[in-house]
C-alpha cells in the first residue's frame, strides 16, 4: 500500500448549523512545481522557470478580487494556493473556471500549490479565528515552505491586501517578504501600465461597494436554497435570459429546452416585460422566475418598432397573451468583456463626472448600460473601450464596472473591426516568437526536405497514382487532393482523397496547437483574414502544391467498376506529389471536351501533352462518375440542396480583380464536394468504431417543426404546398416550389427553410445517444470533419483520432491516448461557440462595411441607393424586404412615427399620408386621402437605402419604400453578392484613403496595433473570404448567404 | 453555488487523498470477553463494533434450522449519535433490513457453514460513528469478529466501495462523496482466490465503466485484506504472549 499519510487531522466546519467532521490527510510530498527543487519532486506538466528573482504567493483575498490582474502573462512565477483557489471556488463557478484555465494555459507562468495537504504548510484553523485571518495564515506559511524546499534558492513574496498581514510577517523571516499588492506592482513592475491602471479600477470598485447606500431600486434576489427547492416544485422556472433585440428595454424571454416537454404552455419561452421584473439579470444569464398570475400575462409586441424611439405608445398590437414572468434569482451570471462606448460630453453627466463615475453605453443594445469610474472621462470622450461589470447591488438602477483597456474612436474602420471581434470574443494576437520557432523552415537557402526516416514509414503514392487538386482559382491553401485509377483490368476503381497532413507538423499541445486550438478556425472577415496557423504551414508546407512532395492523409476506396460498391478501404498517411493543380472551370472544359490549357503540360512536347491530357480527362471522367452515383444515393436519403449562390473574382497578373462573375454552377463543383463528403463520412465511421465514446463526430440535429410555420405559410401564399416532415419531403416540394416569372421566389423560400434549420454542431460520440448521430442536411448516419485541417481545429483533432484508430488496430498502443469524452465534448463546445462567433463576426463586419458603403452616399441623388426589393414577410406596420442587389434585408415601414402611412400615386410612387394600415395575412393595405395600396408577398418594390447612424451602436441601414413597382434597371438575373464584394472593395478604398489623409492622426494604442494582424486590408483576403464561400458545407454556405445574400 | 470539486486537476480529493488511496483503517480483535468474537474497527472516520456469538443450536423457531450447514444471523444497526444529526433510528427500519441481508449473504460465502449442521452463528455489527462506506466497514469489523471467535472461513471476507468521478475510480468514499452524486459500488471479496462475495450498486453507470470499476474495488479490497492480516497476526501475538505468561 502507498499509504503516505501521517496525522490524522479533524476538520469541522459549521455549515448549516450541522457539526460536520471531516478527515484531512497530510502527505510530505506534494509536488512543488518548480525548476529549482532539491527534493526532486514530480514534473510533469508546467514548471516555474529557476531564472526569475522572486517567486510571488498571493493572498486568498488578493487572488479573489484580483485575478484579473495576476492574469498578465507579465507576471511570471505565481504561485497559487490551494487556499485561494477554494476561496475563488466559493465566489462562484464561473471565476473558479476562469482560475482553472489560467492555471492550465502553458503561456502563463503560474502553479497551483496543494498546500493545504502538505503535511508542514498546513495550519489548522485555530478557534474564533475569521476565515480571512486564516486564509492569510495559511498563504504565509505555504509561502514559508517554499523559501525552505527550495532551500533559500529563491525568494518568495507574498502579496495580500490585509494591512495587519504585513506588520505581522514581514520581519519573520528573511527571503520571505509580505508586500501590499500596490506596493508590489510599483516596486516589480513600474513599467507594467495597464496592470497598474486595471488595478486600480478595481480598487475603485471595491471600495464604492463598501460606501453603497440609499433605497433599493430592484426587490433582492431570492438566496439559492429558496430558489432550487423552487425550481423542484415547480413553483419557480429556470433557463437562460434572452433579451430581445428589437426591444431591449422591455421585453426578454427565458428559454429552456426542457421548458416545453414538462409544460406545453411554456413552449414558446416566458415572457420578462420591463426592467423592474427583470431584477438586474443581465442577457445570457442563467436566471429563476416566478410566473405572474394570468391576469397580468401580456404578449410580444409585433410591430416593427424604428430604433430612434426609445418608448412607444402603448397602441400597438401585441400577440396573445403569453406567460410571463419577473426574475427572483439569478443562478449563473453569463457576464463576459463587453465593448462600450463614453458618451458624449454634454450637461446631463456633469454632476456624474465629479465623481468621475460615467455612465456608458453597451454596443450590444441588450445590454444595460454601465456605470464605471475613471480618471480620464475627458480623454475617453466618443472612444469606444472594454469594460468588465462587477457587481450589480440592488440599490443602483445600473450595473458597476471597471473598463479593462481602450479600442480607439467610434466610428473608426479599425475601432469597428475590433468591436465585432472584441463583441464575439475572438482574440486573434500575431503568433508569437515561441510558436513561429516550433515551425519547420522553408526558405530559397535552406528547403525544406522530405524527411528519409518519415518517407519509409508512409505510403509512397508519387509514383503510382495520379493525384490532382481541384480548387478556386488563385488559391493558396490546398487541404485536399484527389486520385482515381483502375485497377484489376478495369474491374475495379480506385478513388483516392488525399488530404493535407498537418498534425505531423502541429504536435499534440504545442504552443501552436495551443494557439490554433484557442482560435479553433481562421476568421475570415470581409476585408480581413486570421489564420488559424501560421502562414508558412497554411500557404506552404501542409498547401498540397504541384509538382512538391507533401505529407497527406490518404483514403483510398476500392470500387467495383460497375456496382460502385465498396470492396476495400485503405486509410494512411501517405507521400504524395500532386501533378496537376487545377482549378474548377479548367476542370469542367476539360470534361466537357473543350480546348484548355493546362499550365503544368505546357512545356511539354504535342504528342506526349496529348497522351497526358488523356489520361487526366480520363481521370476526371471517372470521378464524376463517381460522383453522380454518390449524389444520387444521398439524394435517394433525402440531402437538401439549400440556396447558396457564390462569385468567383476574376485576376489579372498583378491580382487586381477585374471582374466578378456569379459561380457557374458546374458539375465538378459538386463532384469534389461530393468526393469530401464521402471521406469525411467513412473517417467518421472509422473512429466512432474504433473509439465508440470518444469521437469526434458533427451531426445536424433535424429542425423542429413549428419553426417551418412560416416558409409553409408565406409558400402557401404563393400556392405552393410544402411538406417539412422529413428531409426528403422537404427537398422535393421545396424542388417543386419554382416560379417560373420569378426565380427569386424559389430563393427565398429555400432561404426560409434554412433559417428554420437548427445548426449543424460538433459532438463527443459518447455524449449523445447513437440515433442523435444523423446529420439532417448531407442525410449520413455519421459524419465528420476531416478534409480542410489547415483551417479548422476539429479537423485535426479527427486527423489525430483517425491516426490513433490505426494504431490501436495495427495492435499498437496509441502514443498518445486519445483525450475522454468529457474533453472531446468539452473540445466540441468550444469549437462549436467559436464556429458561431466566426460567422456572427463575418455577418457583422460585412453588415458594416455595407453601412459604410453608403455611409459615404447621399441617398437623396445616388442612383446606388435606390435599389429593387422583394417582399418577404408581413408585419403590423410594415414589411419585411430581401434587396437581391446588395443582400441586404430589412423591415419597410408602412406606417412612421407621426401616424402617417405610404400612399401609392398612379404612377407607383410612394409619399406619406395620413391613413391607416390593414394587415392580412398574405397581404397589407394601407388607405389614405388619395386611394389605397396593397403590398402582396413576393411583390417587387423599389426601396431608397440610406444610413441610420447612432453614436453608440453599429449602424445599421434604413430602408424607405418610393415605388411600389419594381425598379426600372432592376434586373433579377443580376448576380446577387456582386454588389457585396464590390462594396467591401469601395470601402476598405475609402478607408485606405482616409488613412494616408491621416498622417498627422496619433498612434494607435497599443492594444489596437497588438489585435490587427493585417494593416492594410489587402485584395487577397477579399478573394479568400470569397473563395472560402465556395468551399463551406453546403448548410453552412447556404447559411451565410441566407444571411448575406 | 459551485457544487464540490470531488477531484481536483492535480489529482487530489476532497480530504487530500489520491485517487487509489484507502483511508486510514485502525482495528483491535477481542474487545469484549462475554461475546464469543468481536472487534472494533475505524476506517476513517467510521467506526463499527462486530460481536459474534456461536456456533450455538438453534434458537427461536427450530424449524429454520438446516441439516446440512449453520444459519447466519446478521443483525445491523446504528447508532443515534452515529451522524452528524441525533435521530432515533427503530429497528427493522427497511435500510437496516437490507443492510443485514447483505450482510448475511455475504458471510455465508464466506464462513465455512458446512461444518456446523444445525446450529446458528449470530453477527452483530453496530455503526457507532458513521462516515460513507457503512457496509464495507460492517463486513470489515465482521470479519475480525468472526475470526476472533474461531469460526473458520474461507477467507478474509475484505469490502470496499468504489466511485466514478471524472473518468477515474476513486477507492474507498467517505461520507462528503457518497453524497456529492457519485455512482458508487460496494464489493466484498475473498482476497485470495479473487472470488467476489457480493457486489451492490444503486446508480447509473455505463457498461463499459463497470469492469474498471470492480478492478479498482478489488485493488482496494486486497489493500484492506493487507490491514487486516496484520491486525490479527498482532491480535495472535499478544494473545500468546499473554498466554504464555
Amino acid at each position: 500500500m502507498i499509504k503516505t499519510e501521517k496525522v490524522l487531522h479533524l476538520k469541522s466546519s459549521r455549515g448549516r448549523k450541522v457539526r460536520v467532521v471531516r478527515e484531512h490527510y497530510l502527505r510530505e510530498r506534494v509536488p512543488c512545481f518548480s525548476s529549482l527543487c532539491q527534493a526532486d519532486c514530480e514534473k510533469d506538466g508546467k514548471v516555474l522557470p529557476g531564472d526569475l528573482t522572486h517567486y510571488v504567493v498571493p493572498d486568498a483575498e488578493v487572488v479573489v478580487n484580483y485575478l484579473e490582474v495576476l492574469e498578465f502573462p507579465e507576471l511570471q512565477g505565481v504561485v497559487i494556493t490551494q487556499t485561494a483557489c477554494q476561496a475563488v471556488h466559493s465566489k462562484g463557478r464561473r471565476f473558479y473556471n476562469r482560475l482553472r484555465n489560467l492555471l492550465k494555459d502553458p503561456r502563463h507562468d503560474c502553479v497551483l500549490f496543494a498546500n493545504e495537504f502538505q503535511e508542514y504548510s498546513y495550519c489548522p484553523r485555530e478557534k474564533g479565528e475569521s476565515q480571512e485571518k486564516w486564509q492569510t495564515r495559511c498563504v504565509y506559511a505555504a509561502a514559508v515552505w517554499y523559501y525552505n524546499h527550495l532551500a533559500g534558492l529563491m525568494n518568495v513574496v507574498m502579496i495580500t491586501e490585509d494591512e495587519e498581514a504585513v506588520s505581522r510577517f514581514s520581519s519573520l523571516n528573511s527571503g520571505v517578504f509580505v508586500i501590499r499588492v500596490q506596493d508590489y506592482l510599483q516596486d516589480f513592475w513600474p513599467e507594467l501600465k495597464a496592470a497598474h491602471e486595471l488595478y486600480s479600477a478595481i480598487t475603485q470598485v471595491l471600495q464604492e461597494k463598501e460606501g453603497e447606500d440609499s433605497q433599493r431600486e430592484f426587490s433582492e434576489h431570492l438566496p439559492a436554497e429558496v430558489l432550487e427547492a423552487g425550481i423542484k416544485s415547480g413553483r419557480f422556472i429556470q433557463g437562460t435570459l434572452n433579451v430581445s433585440k428589437h426591444r431591449p428595454q422591455n421585453e426578454a424571454f427565458i428559454t429552456n429546452q426542457g421548458l416545453s416537454t414538462k409544460n406545453p404552455d411554456l413552449s414558446s419561452g416566458v415572457l420578462v416585460f420591463g426592467s423592474k421584473s427583470r431584477n438586474r439579470a443581465v442577457h445570457g444569464d442563467m436566471v429563476v422566475v416566478e410566473l405572474l398570475p394570468k391576469s397580468e400575462w401580456r404578449g410580444k409586441v409585433t410591430a416593427l418598432t424604428e430604433r430612434q424611439v426609445d418608448e412607444k405608445s402603448g397602441d400597438e398590437s401585441e400577440t396573445k397573451a403569453m406567460p410571463t414572468g419577473r426574475v427572483v434569482g439569478i443562478l449563473q451570471r453569463n457576464w463576459r468583456d463587453y465593448v462600450v462606448t463614453f458618451p458624449p460630453r454634454d450637461g446631463t453627466q456633469s454632476q456624474s463626472r465629479n465623481s468621475q463615475r460615467i455612465l456608458v453605453i453597451p454596443w450590444d443594445r441588450r445590454i444595460p448600460k454601465i456605470r464605471i469610474s475613471t480618471q480620464q472621462a475627458d480623454a475617453l470622450q466618443d472612444h469606444r473601450l472594454v469594460v468588465r461589470i462587477d457587481s450589480w447591488p440592488s440599490t443602483s438602477l445600473y450595473p458597476n464596472g471597471h473598463s479593462v483597456w481602450v479600442l480607439g474612436r467610434a466610428g473608426e474602420l479599425e475601432t469597428e473591426v475590433q468591436t465585432i471581434l472584441m463583441e464575439n470574443c475572438i482574440h486573434v494576437p500575431p503568433f508569437s516568437e515561441a510558436q513561429l520557432r516550433e515551425m519547420p523552415v522553408n526558405s530559397p537557402e535552406n528547403p525544406w526536405t522530405v524527411d528519409p526516416a518519415e518517407a519509409a514509414e508512409r505510403r509512397d503514392l508519387r509514383e503510382t497514382h495520379l493525384v490532382f487538386s481541384i480548387d478556386p482559382r488563385g488559391c493558396e491553401d490546398v487541404d485536399d487532393t484527389l486520385s482515381v485509377r483502375s485497377l484489376a483490368g478495369g474491374k475495379l476503381l480506385e478513388l483516392g482523397v488525399h488530404i493535407a497532413d498537418v498534425t505531423h507538423f502541429v504536435s499534440e499541445g504545442s504552443l501552436t496547437d495551443l494557439e490554433a486550438r484557442s482560435r479553433a478556425t481562421t476568421y475570415y472577415l470581409a476585408d480581413r483574414r486570421h489564420d488559424m496557423l501560421p502562414a508558412v504551414l497554411s500557404a506552404d508546407l501542409c498547401s498540397l502544391l504541384g509538382g512538391v512532395d507533401r505529407y497527406a492523409m490518404s483514403i483510398l476506396w476500392e470500387l467495383d467498376a460497375q456496382s460502385l460498391a465498396v470492396t476495400k478501404v485503405w486509410f494512411g498517411r501517405t507521400l504524395i506529389r500532386s501533378s496537376y493543380q487545377l482549378h474548377y472551370e479548367l476542370a469542367q472544359a476539360l470534361l466537357n471536351g473543350m480546348e484548355a490549357e493546362v499550365l503544368e503540360l505546357a512545356r511539354l512536347d504535342p504528342e506526349e501533352q496529348d497522351t497526358k491530357l488523356t489520361e487526366l480527362t480520363e481521370a476526371l471522367q471517372k470521378l464524376t462518375h463517381i460522383a453522380r452515383h454518390l449524389r444520387a444515393q444521398r439524394d435517394r436519403g433525402g440531402a437538401l440542396e439549400l440556396e447558396g449562390v457564390e462569385v468567383r473574382a476574376q485576376l489579372d497578373e498583378e491580382k487586381n480583380i477585374t471582374a466578378l462573375v456569379p459561380r457557374q454552377p458546374l458539375e465538378v463543383h459538386e463532384t469534389v464536394a461530393e468526393c469530401m463528403i464521402y471521406a469525411n463520412h467513412w473517417v467518421a465511421r472509422k473512429i466512432q468504431e474504433v473509439f465508440p465514446y470518444q469521437a469526434l463526430l458533427r451531426r445536424h440535429p433535424p429542425p423542429r417543426q413549428e419553426l417551418f410555420s412560416q416558409l409553409v405559410d408565406t409558400a402557401q401564399a404563393r400556392g405552393f404546398a410544402m411538406n417539412t416532415r422529413t428531409n426528403k419531403a422537404l427537398a422535393d416540394s421545396l424542388d417543386r416550389a419554382m416560379d417560373p416569372q420569378d426565380p427569386l421566389v424559389n430563393r427565398l423560400l429555400r432561404m426560409m427553410a434554412t433559417q428554420a434549420m437548427s445548426q449543424a454542431v460538433y459532438f463527443s460520440t459518447g455524449a449523445q445517444p447513437e440515433d442523435q448521430f444523423y446529420h439532417y442536411g448531407l442525410a449520413l448516419d455519421r459524419y465528420t470533419h476531416f478534409t480542410s485541417p489547415i483551417r479548422r481545429y476539429a479537423d485535426m483533432v479527427v486527423h489525430r483520432l483517425l491516426t490513433a484508430a490505426l494504431q490501436v488496430e495495427q495492435g499498437a498502443e496509441p502514443a498518445k491516448t486519445p483525450a475522454g469524452n468529457k474533453d472531446v465534448e468539452e473540445l466540441a463546445e468550444h469549437i462549436n461557440n467559436k464556429n458561431r462567433a466566426a460567422q456572427r463576426a463575418q455577418n457583422l463586419s460585412i453588415g458594416l462595411f455595407q453601412c459604410l458603403f453608403f455611409k459615404e452616399r447621399d441617398p437623396e441623388i445616388d442612383p446606388r441607393c435606390v435599389a429593387d426589393g422583394i417582399i418577404y414577410a408581413i408585419r403590423d406596420n410594415g414589411v419585411l424586404v430581401f434587396i437581391p442587389e446588395y443582400g441586404v434585408k430589412g423591415p419597410v415601414y408602412m406606417r412612421n412615427k407621426e401616424g402617417r402611412v405610404v400612399s401609392a400615386g398612379p404612377d407607383g410612387t410612394c409619399e406619406w399620408q395620413t391613413g391607416s394600415v390593414r394587415r392580412y395575412t398574405d397581404h397589407i393595405i394601407t388607405t389614405s386621402g388619395s386611394g389605397s395600396a396593397t403590398f402582396r408577398l413576393f411583390d417587387h418594390i423599389t426601396v431608397r437605402i440610406s444610413v441610420l447612424s447612432t453614436n453608440c451602436h453599429a449602424d445599421t441601414l434604413n430602408l424607405e419604400v418610393i415605388s411600389n413597382k419594381p425598379h426600372r434597371s432592376a434586373a433579377p438575373q443580376l448576380p446577387s453578392s456582386q454588389g457585396r464584394s464590390q462594396l467591401v472593395q469601395e470601402v476598405v478604398r475609402l478607408a485606405e484613403e482616409a488613412q494616408e489623409k491621416a498622417v498627422q492622426r496619433p498612434k494607435l494604442p497599443r492594444e489596437e496595433r497588438e489585435f490587427q494582424q493585417s494593416k492594410a486590408p489587402n485584395l487577397y483576403s477579399i478573394l479568400e473570404e470569397i473563395r472560402e464561400l465556395a468551399l463551406m458545407d453546403l448548410e453552412t454556405a447556404s447559411r451565410v448567404c441566407a444571411t448575406t445574400a | 453555488m459551485a457544487g464540490l470539486e470531488l477531484l481536483t486537476d492535480q489529482g487530489y480529493r476532497l480530504d487530500g487523498r489520491k485517487a487509489t488511496e484507502l483511508r486510514k483503517v485502525q482495528a483491535r480483535m477481542g474487545v469484549f470477553a462475554q461475546a464469543d468474537g468481536s472487534a472494533y474497527l475505524e476506517q476513517g472516520n467510521t467506526k463499527a463494533l462486530a460481536v459474534v456469538y456461536g456456533p450455538h443450536e438453534m434458537r427461536g423457531s427450530r424449524s429454520r434450522a438446516l441439516h446440512n450447514r449453520a444459519v447466519i444471523n446478521c443483525q445491523y444497526s446504528m447508532a443515534t449519535f452515529s451522524t452528524a444529526e441525533r435521530k432515533r433510528r427503530p429497528h427493522g427500519d427497511r435500510k437496516s433490513t437490507e443492510m443485514s441481508l447483505h450482510l448475511k449473504q455475504t458471510f455465508e460465502a464466506a464462513v465455512m457453514t458446512q461444518l456446523f449442521p444445525r446450529s446458528q452463528i449470530d453477527i452483530y455489527v453496530k455503526i457507532l460513528q458513521s462516515d460513507g462506506g457503512n457496509y464495507s466497514v460492517c463486513v470489515n469489523a465482521a470479519t475480525l469478529a468472526v475470526i476472533d471467535a474461531g469460526i473458520p472461513m474461507r477467507d478474509y471476507v475484505c469490502a470496499c466501495t468504489v466511485g466514478f468521478v471524472d473518468e477515474t475510480p476513486l477507492a474507498d468514499l467517505c461520507y462528503a462523496e457518497e453524497s456529492g452524486g457519485v455512482s458508487s459500488l460496494a464489493l466484498a471479496l475473498l482476497p485470495r482466490g479473487g472470488q467476489i462475495a457480493l457486489v451492490q450498486m444503486d446508480a447509473r453507470l455505463h457498461q463499459d465503466h463497470l469492469e474498471t470499476l470492480i478492478e479498482a474495488a478489488m485493488t482496494a479490497c486486497k489493500g484492506v485484506s493487507k490491514v487486516l492480516d496484520e491486525v490479527v497476526r498482532q491480535h495472535l501475538q499478544e494473545a500468546s504472549v499473554l498466554s504464555r505468561e
